[in-house]
């Protein structure tokens, strides 16, 4: 199981963040304090993949023997990498509408 | 190297075995397997057949749709043309959307996997063979009753999305639109069989040392395709019942005089139909993936990057669906939000497309059929990508929304990411089901026709949407510079229809089905599929070392076909398959199969017959044919979750694997899992839309029923759990007598009932009907929820009941009860917390 949530980790948040964005503004509408409350989502979304990208990359150090965790634990890395940029990619409307 | 289950991998190192193996074994496994003839050939369940018969039938589907759509550009060639009229024109696109999406093209690509996961996995079999036929004969026996809709004025004309309130009662009065609600019923269920089946199958039945690094991309893109189908299905599953409830007995979930709003319909629907575009591409991309690397002769770029990229894109999926919806005027920032998310999802296209550039650029491709294919599918689903990002874009999808500009768009990306890569598939793996190849002289006839056709029809087409012309009008007036656009794309049409006619007469010439004496790896493919194989898969199942085994390992198939690997034999005497883990592919336990059945096949035409008896309102037919449906299903399942004599076998190199296993990790659990998330699914759909319409329209939503009977609700649900927990742990005391165990289950599925009626009966005394408001219907959905659940929970109580009569639930574990116990926890569970949601908001919190 540590090894899928590691896996899947990254497109997890990834998915929590939009789905917690399109909640939040159909609740607070194009208003400032929706604005504020997607700041602070972003921003605890992306420090939850800094979090599970240490775990990560301690899991890849750790497997170099082990071909299948080396490959789980560097798809997981790519993943929390996918998701951080479009975390940020999501957030950014508030800047502009 | 590391272990997942305790299995020692240094076993590995016993394959290929040494020695010559036993006279008879392959004649054994030949007689186990062998499928019945003439009639009872009907009864098959076999992957080889079932999955022929399955891609055969979507190929049918998506001729009959092409015929449909032929007759519409006809109509469009000139202005005010007549050869169809406006109502049947409605009907015309209806069927043509709905066919091509729900009976071609997830059937198609489903039955693909059906047909070459087995042997890409090298397992004997997927894990359900019933279960994928049940699926095929409910797919196409509905799917014949359906389109035959179209001869008696009665198909649906609502358009493929159905938006009420124009598919209300109030504006589509006939029965057209229950054709359409009632009728894709049987292809969700048959689509979510499908889904549990692919899971449990790509998880858990690989070959020996296949971990995930080493699976095939078409197993991911399954994986990714039948999850997606869990999570999405549902959300359309929900939205037709309460359409279909609104339409019957005037519910009011979308009409707004009475709080409803026909905007969560959009909601509902996109959220399953967007996904459903992926659903299409993801496994079709898998195996572009495949084709790629074997006709580039060389591995794959970036495989890494494109698993991630495959399970990005199920993910980000479900993130767009408002972009449907930009006209329907939600919130600014919302919109921003959702078009941010539509241009994202260009990232993981992009990475695949990248990858197959690569991939040809370092590799040594021939042009022959498929990589024309290939090549012609790449440049059609780029074209279609971009012009997806454009109307991605809020300001140009205003201009463009519902105009011919999103036909082409939907066009290039469907036919570009689907269709083309299917023609790809049929000439590559045709040498694996046919004694002959297709030829490749008239192959690339075939493609430059559909090439150039399907440009021809649809490139002219983006400029008569941005010329103004709006989707699913039957004609128009001449003088509005449409004419000439119009004209090509028909031309167009014919030129395509002249490919596919050609490509039937090819099928006709050359294809000859077979399972044993086929033509072969003409491309040179190096993954286990190509692997000399019977209708028992391969002869022994390989340990796997790489990706393409094949090509790594030039003695793999001499061995594999020597019995030098695991399962070289039927130790059982059954028809079997290795059970391995999910992650490592370690060997865990043996399973035994079922065989060839006239069950499944009857299940599943009762099943049909059950959604259309309804759809044409003969409800005692109906009912009848749902009852024998429901029968046709508990006998099939009566000769399954039977202990062989054999504890435990030698699976080959001394290696023993038990034959019988219970708890989380039978395949029978997993199954269930799966199952019990897409109940789930929809009752958080359920949910939302109990939030969603409270929050458009509260005025019109009273205090709930009295919340003094909560706690006898929810304690009657919490005694059922704490019963059929208890029945469980019963049966592994040596002294619990024969009928203790079921009594109790039979108790704890009395006290589910009693909750369900206290919920039911204290509502109907609040004054509260299911017809005064949106809030009523809502409530009155979730109990009708409840019900269908407990209704399944009393059979499962009697059938429990039945097995233990005739001796059939073996102690001290069995897997038929674990499976109850699961799915009655999950009931009482779920019923709890509808009744905490309905009774506590809005009002006491």
């Amino acid at each position: 199981m540590r090894h899928w949530l590691y896996m899947l980790g990254g497109l997890i948040i990834w998915a929590l963040h939009f789905f917690a964005l399109y909640i939040v503004v159909s609740i607070l509408l194009t208003s400032p304090a929706a604005r504020v409350v997607t700041l602070i989502m972003t921003l605890l979304c992306l420090a939850a993949d800094g979090l599970l990208a240490v775990g990560a990359w301690r899991g890849f150090k750790a497997a170099a023997s082990d071909e299948t965790a080396r490959w789980v634990f560097g798809f997981a890395l790519l993943g929390i990498a996918i998701s951080a940029v479009a975390v940020f990619w999501q957030g950014f409307p508030i800047l502009l509408v | 190297m590391t272990s997942e289950t305790g299995f020692d991998p240094a076993l590995y190192d016993r394959f290929p075995t040494k020695g010559e193996r036993p006279e008879g074994e392959v004649e054994e496994l030949e007689r186990i397997w062998h499928a019945p003839g003439g009639w009872a050939r009907l009864t098959v369940v076999n992957n080889n057949y079932i999955g022929i018969y399955y891609v055969g039938a979507a190929f049918l589907f998506f001729v009959l749709a092409g015929i449909l759509a032929l007759v519409m550009r006809v109509q469009l060639a000139l202005p005010l043309n007549g050869v169809l009229s406006q109502d049947t024109y409605n009907q015309f696109f209806t069927m043509h959307g709905t066919i091509m999406m729900f009976l071609f093209a997830v059937p198609a690509v489903e039955a693909l996997g059906v047909l070459l996961l087995p042997q890409m996995l090298a397992a004997r079999d997927l894990p359900f063979p019933r279960l994928s036929a049940y699926a095929f004969w409910a797919y196409l026996v509905g799917g014949l009753c359906f389109f035959s809709s179209i001869f008696f004025g009665l198909a649906p004309d609502g358009g493929w999305f159905m938006y009420p309130p124009y598919t209300s009662k109030t504006y589509s009065p006939g029965i057209n639109a229950d054709f359409w609600l009632l009728g894709i019923g049987f292809i969700e269920i048959s689509a979510i069989a499908g889904a549990i089946e692919i899971i449990v199958g790509v998880l858990r039945t690989r070959a020996p040392g296949m971990s995930l690094e080493k699976m095939p991309i078409f197993a991911w893109a399954m994986l990714v395709f039948a999850v997606m189908i869990v999570i999405g299905f549902p959300a359309v599953i929900l939205g037709t019942l309460l359409l279909e409830l609104e339409r019957a007995f005037n519910w009011p979930f979308f009409d707004p005089t009475r709080g409803g709003d026909p905007v969560l319909w959009q909601h509902l629907f996109w959220f399953f139909g967007h996904p459903e575009v992926y659903i299409i591409f993801l496994p079709a991309a898998g195996l572009m993936s495949m084709m790629v690397s074997a006709l580039a002769r060389t591995p794959l770029v970036g495989y890494r990057l494109v698993v991630l990229a495959l399970v990005a894109t199920g993910f980000i999926s479900f993130g767009v669906w408002a972009h449907h919806m930009f006209t329907t005027g939600m919130p600014a920032l919302s919109i921003s939000f959702f078009s941010a998310a539509s241009m994202a999802v260009s990232v993981p296209a992009g990475v695949q497309v990248f990858s197959w550039i690569a991939t040809f650029a370092i590799g040594k491709p021939q042009f022959n059929t498929p990589t024309l294919f290939v090549l012609g599918s790449l440049v059609t689903f780029v074209i279609g990508g971009l012009t997806g990002v454009m109307v991605a874009l809020v300001p140009f999808d205003w201009q463009a929304h519902d105009t011919h500009f999103i036909v082409a768009h939907l066009h290039y990306v469907l036919i570009g990411g689907m269709v083309m890569p299917l023609f790809a598939i049929f000439y590559y793996w045709m040498g694996m089901t046919s004694r002959r190849p297709l030829s490749e002289r008239l192959g690339k006839w075939i493609f430059w026709l559909f090439f150039i056709g399907m440009q021809v029809t649809f490139l002219p087409m983006h400029l008569t949407g941005l010329m103004g012309m709006p989707r699913r009008v039957y004609t128009y007036l001449p003088g509005r510079d449409w004419e000439v656009t119009n004209l090509i794309s028909t031309v167009g049409a014919f030129i395509l229809g002249a490919a596919v006619l050609l490509f039937l007469i090819e099928l006709a010439r050359n294809f000859r089905l077979t399972v044993d004496n086929d033509a072969g790896n003409v491309y040179g493919g190096g993954t286990l599929e190509w692997l000399p194989t019977g209708l028992y898969s391969t002869r022994s199942i390989p340990v796997v070392k790489s990706r393409e085994p094949l090509w790594d390992d030039p003695d793999i198939s001499r061995d594999v076909e020597e019995g030098r690997y695991f399962l070289p034999n039927a130790p059982t005497g059954h028809r079997e398959t290795i059970i391995t883990s999910p992650l490592r592919a370690e060997p865990q336990y043996l399973q035994i199969m079922p065989g060839p059945s006239v069950w499944p096949l009857l299940a599943a035409i009762f099943t049909a017959g059950f959604f259309v008896l309804m759809t044409i309102e003969a409800y005692t037919p109906a009912l009848t044919s749902g009852v024998l449906a429901i029968l046709g299903v508990l006998r099939w399942l009566w000769e399954t979750d039977r202990p062989v004599h054999e504890k435990s076998v030698d699976v080959g190199a001394g290696i023993q694997l038990p034959t019988y296993v219970t708890g989380g990790s039978t395949h029978g659990w997993w199954a269930m899992v799966v199952l019990l998330i897409v109940i789930f699914m929809i009752f958080l759909m359920m949910v939302f839309s109990y939030l969603y319409l409270y929050g458009i329209h509260p005025g019109f939503w009273a205090s709930p029923a009295d919340q003094i009977w909560l706690p006898f609700i929810v304690g009657g649900n919490g005694v059922a759990i704490g019963l059929a927990l208890f029945a469980r742990h019963l049966m592994t005391r040596p002294k619990t007598t024969l009928w203790t165990p079921p009594t109790l289950l039979l108790l704890a599925v009395g006290a589910l009932a009693a909750a369900l009626v206290i919920d039911l009966w204290t509502w109907r005394t609040s004054g509260l009907g299911p017809v005064e408001s949106a809030q009523g219907a809502t409530v009155y959905a979730f109990l009708s929820l409840q019900a269908a659940l407990t209704a399944i929970v009393v059979l499962m109580g009697g059938y429990i009941a039945v097995r233990n009569s005739r001796g059939l639930i073996v102690r001290p574990r069995n897997n038929s009860v674990d499976l109850m116990v699961l799915f009655l926890g999950y009931t009482a569970m779920q019923g709890s917390l509808a009744a905490l949601l309905v009774r506590l908001f809005p009002g006491a919190l």
